[in-house]
């Protein structure tokens, strides 16, 4: 017994491994890196300047704000949050339509909308974790809902008008990006953190494995998983406000158009840097991935239908990968 | 062909049921089998054992066609060769029908649909399924078997023994009297022990026809009880095969199993009669109607009985799981009133359960073997939400774990899935004894698990015994209970109804849990090799 137990020392993984564990971890970002080069050697005139860089990284907030809302749910089991999009709608529609049609401060009218869209996720999690009705069902009638009730409220039309001043809390150029880039690289990278190195995080990540086996581990199941709606719902919020404030104002009907970007993104995600997890920056690297690959096709003339045959196609192609490196895995 | 005919295993120049020759099977750079073999005569229950990780499922697997054999081995029954891969239809259509673990059941559909599945014939233009013709063809083959069971009734609602029909029914409905072999791929596992005793007389009646059954096990008590002849599997290779079990003893088959003998458990520590005491009283909850006992630090005691006794629903009501309606624990002096208790609450008192269902409540499968083992420090109760894990502290702690429970692959990067059953549970177990825990509550440690961890679970059991930990163990597998236990009470009627002291062997655990009811042996056709067991 003695003896096998000096013999045992922890293996590493060994080279052909490491091999292996890069190759899975980063082959998402090496295609991207072909795509840029395929569209720069294709279209050098208008695909290498700074304004598809600025295009790629400036515009995509609102889809990493929405991917944000929907890991804090899919980290802990809930598969289909399908009322993100409309909650960051609700709240991008009310900054206007509070601040230009009713005359209030746009600051005020920014912490109502986050305040709704945070009730709106308290609602999901009572009727989900404390009545126990299916995720599914209750998402997908708050998501039509939502839409509902922020064209209700903006009669149906885009309302605009919100100020300059209001605007640079998203459009304030940092190091040659807008802030909107910089504060959803730092949430990520905030909840990448939360996720890997806190207890709460793990204690997310186990709830979403196993709840039995995390209840007998004395974690508060219920109470994280009620959390995680409430701060998906306050997440869609802020980008909410953001969208609001970066375009000046919101068309209510353009929520929707999200919903499978969001999905496509965040199952994409699982391949990049922790195959086979939902996994933060995996996630941000995914937006910015499908982003290049329509501005690209775009730039080379395809029409417009292009971003519904690649978010659609990337969706399928993700939810394979994803199931895939989850198979092989366990 | 009368059944005296197929009494034993058949004689010399007999064509073998089901043979298995030269079978190879490599997974990359891993060869999972080396030339295996096996023989089922006729008219026998042959059982197949080994160590996880063997091949023997890897076996079972290429029988039913999962997976494809390296060329070069051949697969007969009766003679003829099955063609590889195997198909299931032409498996079928050769008599061979398998029952997967936990019996392969869909519980709300109805015996007829679960016999039939997979059967249907498509009658009329409307290509629609002939219930009548359905009805007839399970109901015939469940005369068969001499147990008829309402067709319309939901699997779900049946008895474990009605449930454990059906399933031997579906596969033996291809096979006609005197022909054919049914594998059990560990399908016995979940049966309590009526249903196995009802289980065994069903197949006694099959194989006296002369089809044939292999048994594959991990039980090796049942092996021995049940089978005529044994073949073992060793690292991918057959090291003994078609033994006679009349003419074995137990530690004959570890010792074919391991390729070498178990070390003794080894003399325990005398108890120290001064030792402090953890002291649980009048718990009562569902099930248990009122318990009450001590346990010195150091000790370890078992709890046993027959199913719905009490002893099961225990640890559960001790740990915070279920919620109990009175009983307090108490540990150093201090009290724990268990009403309102939850599981964070027990943990923190230093109470924690090694639970039964490993992958249900256990281990989070698609999570590290890392990750799993420090949950209860790093991730539980008492500490503060966001605070930064330390990493290198965690990996020390895990690193010394898989040394101490000797967990393989020394890997805690892989995921928990990822591993074999036996070094799941070392990994459950390690996540429990990190805690350090005052009062250790365990519900059937080592079952379904190999006799090589099993030995390295019951020691580390002990260990934390000598480190002063009050353990507790709930099971029914009375070896298991005579192996690591000082004392074992027994419960009836969810009372504690009798203590055994001093060195309780196995026997005297059987004779106390069945003393009313009584224990027929697994097999009627083997009485008297029943009473050769050691």
């Amino acid at each position: 017994m003695s003896a096998t137990l000096q013999d045992t020392r922890l293996e590493q993984p060994g080279r052909a491994n490491l091999v292996h564990t890069i190759g899975s971890r980063f082959s998402l970002i090496g295609v991207w890196v072909v795509l840029a080069v395929v569209y720069a050697a294709t279209e050098p005139g208008t695909f290498l300047t700074s304004g598809t860089f600025q295009t790629i990284f400036g515009s995509q907030q609102a889809l990493v704000f929405l991917t944000a809302a929907l890991l804090c749910t899919i980290t802990i089991g809930e598969f289909v949050d399908m009322s993100v999009a409309s909650t960051l709608g609700l709240s991008a529609i009310l900054v206007p339509v509070l601040t230009v049609d009713h005359g209030w401060n746009v600051w005020l009218a920014s912490v109502v909308a986050i305040a709704a869209a945070a009730l709106v996720g308290a609602v999901n999690g009572w009727l989900i974790v404390r009545l126990g009705v299916n995720t599914i069902v209750v998402t997908l009638g708050m998501a039509t809902f939502l839409l509902g009730i922020a064209l209700w409220v903006s009669n149906l039309t885009p309302v605009s008008g919100l100020s300059h001043s209001f605007s640079l809390i998203a459009l304030q150029d940092v190091a040659g990006l807008p802030l909107g880039f910089w504060e959803g690289l730092v949430l990520m990278l905030g909840f990448a953190y939360l996720l890997a190195w806190t207890p709460l995080g793990r204690n997310m990540r186990f709830v979403g494995a196993n709840r039995e086996v995390s209840r007998l581990a004395g974690i508060q199941v219920n109470r994280i998983r009620f959390g995680s709606f409430v701060a998906a719902g306050t997440i869609a919020g802020v980008g909410g406000v953001l969208s609001s404030a970066a375009t000046g104002g919101f068309d209510p009907t353009i929520s929707q158009s999200y919903l499978l970007p969001i999905f496509a993104a965040t199952f994409l995600g699982t391949a990049v840097l922790e195959p086979g997890r939902f996994n933060p920056l995996g996630t941000l690297i995914a937006v910015y991935f499908l982003a290049t690959g329509i501005l690209g096709l775009q730039l080379l003339g395809v029409a417009g239908w292009v971003s519904d045959v690649f978010y659609g196609g990337a969706l399928v192609i993700a939810v394979t990968l994803s199931t895939l490196l989850r198979r092989r895995s366990v | 062909m009368t059944a005296e005919h197929f009494a034993g295993p058949g004689g010399p120049g007999a064509v073998p049921r089901l043979q298995v020759t030269g079978v190879s099977k490599t997974f990359g750079s891993n060869r999972a089998l080396h030339e295996v073999s096996l023989e089922v005569a006729a008219g026998e229950i042959h059982g197949l054992i080994g160590q996880n990780g063997c091949g023997k499922s890897t076996l079972t697997k290429i029988l039913t066609g999962y997976h494809a054999a390296d060329p070069g081995g051949s697969i007969r029954v009766d003679g003829q060769s099955l063609r590889q891969p195997v198909r299931p239809l032409d498996a079928r259509a050769h008599g061979v029908g398998v029952v997967h673990q936990s019996l392969g059941l869909v519980d709300d559909r109805t015996v007829v649909e679960n016999l039939r599945l997979g059967r249907f014939r498509a009658h009329g233009v409307a290509r629609h399924i002939a219930w009548r013709h359905e009805r007839e063809q399970a109901r015939a083959v469940l005369e068969r078997l001499g147990r008829p069971l309402p067709l319309q009734a939901l699997v779900g609602s049946l008895s474990e023994e009605e449930r454990a029909t059906v399933a031997i029914a579906r596969a033996l409905q291809d096979t006609q009297d005197g022909r054919g072999v049914v594998v059990f791929d560990e399908s016995t596992r979940s049966l309590t022990r009526a249903a196995l005793e009802a289980f065994y007389a069903m197949l006694d009646d099959v194989v006296a026809t002369g089809t044939s059954v292999l048994l594959i096990s991990h039980s090796l008590e049942e092996v021995l009880a049940a089978t005529d002849r044994v073949t073992v599997l060793r690292d991918g290779r057959t090291v003994e095969s078609g033994l006679r079990t009349a003419e074995l003893s137990e530690a004959d088959l570890v010792h074919a199993l391991l390729g070498r003998a178990l070390d003794g458990a080894g003399a325990r520590k005398p108890a120290d009669p001064d030792r402090p005491v953890v002291e649980i009283r009048a718990v009562a909850g569902k099930g248990v109607q009122e318990a009450g006992l001590d346990i010195a630090r150091g000790e370890i005691v078992g709890v046993t009985g027959l199913t719905g006794a009490g002893h099961e629903e225990l640890p559960y009501l001790l740990t915070g799981v279920r919620t109990a309606e009175q009983g307090t624990v108490s540990i150093d002096g201090r009290a724990v009133r268990l009403a309102g208790l939850d599981c964070a609450g027990a943990i923190e008192a230093g109470i924690v359960l090694v639970p039964e269902g490993r992958e249900r409540q256990g281990l989070a499968l698609e999570l590290s073997v890392s990750e799993n083992l420090v949950l209860p420090q790093r991730g539980g109760p008492g500490r503060r939400a966001l605070s930064r894990l330390d990493r290198s502290q965690d990996r020390e702690l895990v690193a010394e774990w898989v040394r101490t429970l000797d967990i393989k692959p020394p890997r805690p990067d892989l995921n928990v899935g990822q591993l074999s059953g036996g070094n799941q549970q070392k990994v459950l177990l390690a996540k429990w004894l990190a805690t350090r825990p005052q009062l250790l509550v365990l519900h059937e440690p080592t079952q379904a698990v190999d006799v090589g961890a099993r030995h390295a679970i019951a020691e580390a059991i002990r260990a934390a015994a000598d480190a002063g930990c009050a353990v507790l163990v709930a099971g029914s597998d009375e070896n298991e209970l005579a192996v690591l236990c000082d004392r074992v009470l027994v419960f009836r009627e969810g009372r504690i109804a009798e203590e055994l002291t001093d060195d309780v062997p196995a026997e005297r655990i059987v004779q106390a849990i069945y003393r009313d009811a009584v224990r027929r042996p697994l097999r009627r056709s083997r009485v008297p090799q029943q009473t050769r067991r050691t």
